[in-house]
């Protein structure tokens, strides 16, 4: 019992936004996408790609800004291939997003073996992300909440702007309100003249360029290479967050900082042995508890009306 | 009519003949593919005596017809593969003479072996989607099906038949029922099955650490490795027994899995439950107004794609490897999804997908092995011919530009004149 409350303490709560980073960022960029009417189970194959393609970058140039950005623009241009199937080619959504996953791993093991010589881990790149960790001034002297919410590295700062981001664009602005439609009601969006279609584009990119964030820091702020399977079922994760909180961005974080904390526990249970039993059942503690929220959440939380589901316009010039 | 009374004659004949073919084929005897081919035209002239010859040609004609798209994507995801190929410096034709040669004449003998646990993995996965469910995580009730037969393996000491027909059984179940949770969510509070089963197979793929550490593996280290072996009794049978020419590896697993694909398609299209499950998939709200009970049809699919997957792990682990190891990296369950999305969830599809993608894998590795090109190439080339197959729409969309082009330009010259 003593064991158990010794990891109970501030290190545990800044476990838990670090480790809660990825799915949150993951989650809130699949509520963007699945609010046009699209879902996406793809999330993890556009992780694996943003992971890769930061490392690559970053590993070659030395410079993790650079690799930062070549993992968003991997996870959004990947991300346009589910767009493509979906909304051009009518596909099933997850039958299309089950496909990309497949496809990643294909892609990526094949890029690996082409510029590292060999599958597996890549070499460590030569400066990773986590080397920019700064603390707020002021703000970061505030005790639990300080260390917690800023004294972080970039991306994990990002994704809490992400977050408000998310959160204005889709309450507040025009397109957003737009996209939002094209969720709800296609037809009666189509009807005053706006592209469902480039709408729904919109909506899958954004959640590529999201999921992409969310690999970079998986890989060049959180570790400092690409392992493959890194993204160890993050993304179904993610996708469990944004179920369980109810479709919205705020919900989708609140859910993803469960799940973070939850893999923060575990793994600090591992570590200070704190039971004698194997450390496979705290492992699989995350896992479990995304079972239970997704049991427990998802009759409360509503679906966007016509999302996964299919819209065909004929237009003249289509 | 005598023709039905001689039903019986005709089956026999083309099962007998078929079985015999597609034993000695997967004993890389090739010349097994005439008494296969034997069985299929037994087969069709019964149909034609039955009906007309009209009728029988118009069934083969749609059979090959079905075959037309996949043929035509395949050879279109080889040629975009050549291209990548040539662009990262690599010789596509050695490349591919090696790869097909390795998988289907060389190696067939591996490439029967990948496809033995893909096949029931992929049924599984494409019986549930006749349901409309996504039974994404084959992968854990796969791992539950190895646990199940390496523990039985290792303690059952009865005759081999009765043991083995019992692994068989014991595993599926309880493959099964490591569905039983997902099912039960999906029904009562509709917890999406991608989610809850893919958990589920994280899950048991660190419980089968802990399974593989106390029956034998290193208990100590982090990593426990490897079970202890199970009894030679437990072993399924070789077609070595049969034809000693044959890989002292290919084990019978192979036809357990066509008649297990033949089964999947006679509950799906010549039952009431198939009936049902298939109308569910197709519309659960029209369903449930013919009075279908939706909830129990969709909590017995996914037990029963449980069940198939579970057949997975046992023809595994008392076929080939007659032990366990720590993350059976193979991926079955993952590519039990390609395979079954390939055949477009025909049960009888997935045979030939998951011989196909047996074969890539293996022919891949010869292809490394001779060649130096690299292995993965097979991985992109298996996600674009799945890619090309399942968005059909492509093909649809193709044809329709084409005839508008055409079109335009039928009337641009009607202008002129």
């Amino acid at each position: 019992m003593e064991g158990i409350l010794a990891i109970l303490n501030t290190d545990l709560l800044v476990a838990t936004i670090r480790l809660s980073t990825p799915i949150t960022l993951a989650a809130v960029g699949a509520t963007i996408c699945e609010r046009s009417g699209i879902v996406n189970i793809a999330m993890e194959g556009m992780m694996i790609m943003g992971a890769f393609f930061a490392v690559v970058v970053a590993y070659f140039t030395g410079n993790p800004w650079l690799g930062l950005l070549a993992g968003v623009v991997a996870g959004g241009i990947f991300s346009l291939v589910h767009a493509v199937a979906t909304v051009t080619f009518h596909l099933d959504h997850v039958v299309s997003g089950a496909v990309l996953n497949i496809l990643s791993f294909g892609i990526v093991r094949y890029l690996m073996v082409l510029f590292f010589g060999h599958p597996g881990t890549t070499e460590p790149i030569p400066h990773g992300l986590n080397e920019y960790q700064f603390a707020i001034p002021g703000l970061s002297k505030i005790p639990v909440l300080g260390s917690m919410f800023f004294n972080q590295t970039p991306i994990v700062y990002m994704s809490f702007l992400l977050i408000i981001a998310a959160l204005f664009f889709l309450k507040r602005t025009k397109v957003g309100l737009h996209l939002r439609a094209a969720g709800e009601h296609p037809m009666a969006l189509e009807t005053i003249g706006v592209s469902v279609y480039k709408m729904r584009y919109l909506g899958v990119l954004i959640s590529g360029l999201f999921s992409g964030l969310a690999g970079a820091y998986l890989s060049i702020e959180n570790a400092v290479s690409f392992t493959e399977g890194m993204s160890n079922g993050r993304g179904f994760i993610a996708l469990a967050a944004m179920i369980s909180g109810g479709w919205t961005a705020i919900g989708s974080f609140l859910a993803a900082l469960f799940f973070g904390f939850a893999d923060a526990f575990q793994i600090r249970m591992q570590i200070f042995k704190v039971l004698p039993i194997p450390a496979e059942i705290f492992i699989i503690f995350p896992y479990v508890a995304t079972v239970i929220a997704v049991a427990g959440l998802v009759r409360k939380s509503r679906s966007p009306k016509a999302d996964g589901i299919d819209f065909i316009i004929e237009r003249e010039d289509g | 009519m005598e023709i039905t009374k001689l039903k019986p004659v005709f089956y026999t004949l083309a099962a007998i003949s078929g079985v015999v073919g597609m034993a000695m084929y997967f004993s890389s005897i090739f010349s097994g593919i005439f008494l296969i081919i034997a069985a299929i035209v037994i087969y069709y002239i019964y149909r034609g005596l039955l009906t007309s010859y009209k009728t029988a040609k118009a069934e083969v004609y749609s059979v090959l017809k079905s075959m037309l798209i996949p043929l035509v994507g395949i050879i279109a995801a080889i040629l975009i593969g050549a291209i990548i190929m040539v662009l990262t410096g690599y010789n596509p034709v050695r490349a591919y003479k090696a790869l097909f040669y390795g998988g289907f004449v060389k190696n067939w003998s591996i490439s029967v072996l990948n496809a033995t646990p893909l096949l029931f993995t992929g049924l599984s996965v494409a019986f549930a989607f006749k349901a409309g469910l996504f039974n994404i995580g084959a992968e854990g009730q796969y791992y539950v099906g190895a646990m199940v037969a390496t523990f039985l393996g290792i303690t059952f000491n009865l005759p081999p038949v009765v043991s083995i027909i019992l692994i068989f059984i014991i595993g599926g179940l309880l493959a099964a029922a490591y569905n039983f949770i997902p099912a039960l969510l999906k029904v009562k509070t509709g917890a999406h099955e991608v989610i809850t089963t893919m958990m589920f197979a994280h899950i048991a793929k660190y419980l089968s650490s802990i399974f593989i550490r106390g029956m034998g593996g290193d208990s100590a280290g982090s990593h426990p490795y490897v079970t202890d072996p199970i009894r030679d009794s437990n072993f399924l049978m070789k077609f070595k027994t049969i034809f000693p020419s044959a890989n002292y590896r290919v084990h019978i697993g192979i036809l357990i899995g066509i008649g297990m694909a033949l089964l999947v398609s006679y509950i799906l299209y010549r039952t009431t439950f198939g009936y049902e499950i298939r109308a569910i998939g197709q519309n659960k709200d029209a369903a449930r107004g013919q009075g279908i009970n939706v909830g129990k049809n969709i909590f017995i699919a996914l037990l029963f794609a449980g069940f198939l997957s579970g057949f997975a792990g046992v023809t595994q682990v008392i076929g080939l490897d007659h032990k366990m190891f720590e993350n059976l990296n193979a991926g079955y369950g993952w590519n039990g999804v390609s395979v079954a999305l390939l055949a477009a969830n025909n049960p009888i599809g997935v045979i030939f997908t998951a011989l196909l993608w047996g074969a890539l894998d293996a022919g891949g590795q010869y292809m490394s092995r001779t060649t130096q090109t690299p292995n993965s190439i097979v991985e992109i080339i298996k996600g674009i011919i799945l890619f090309l197959l399942v968005a059909k729409y492509i093909w649809a969309w193709l044809g329709h530009r084409l005839k508008r082009w055409l079109g335009k330009r039928l009337q641009k010259n009607g202008g002129v004149q």
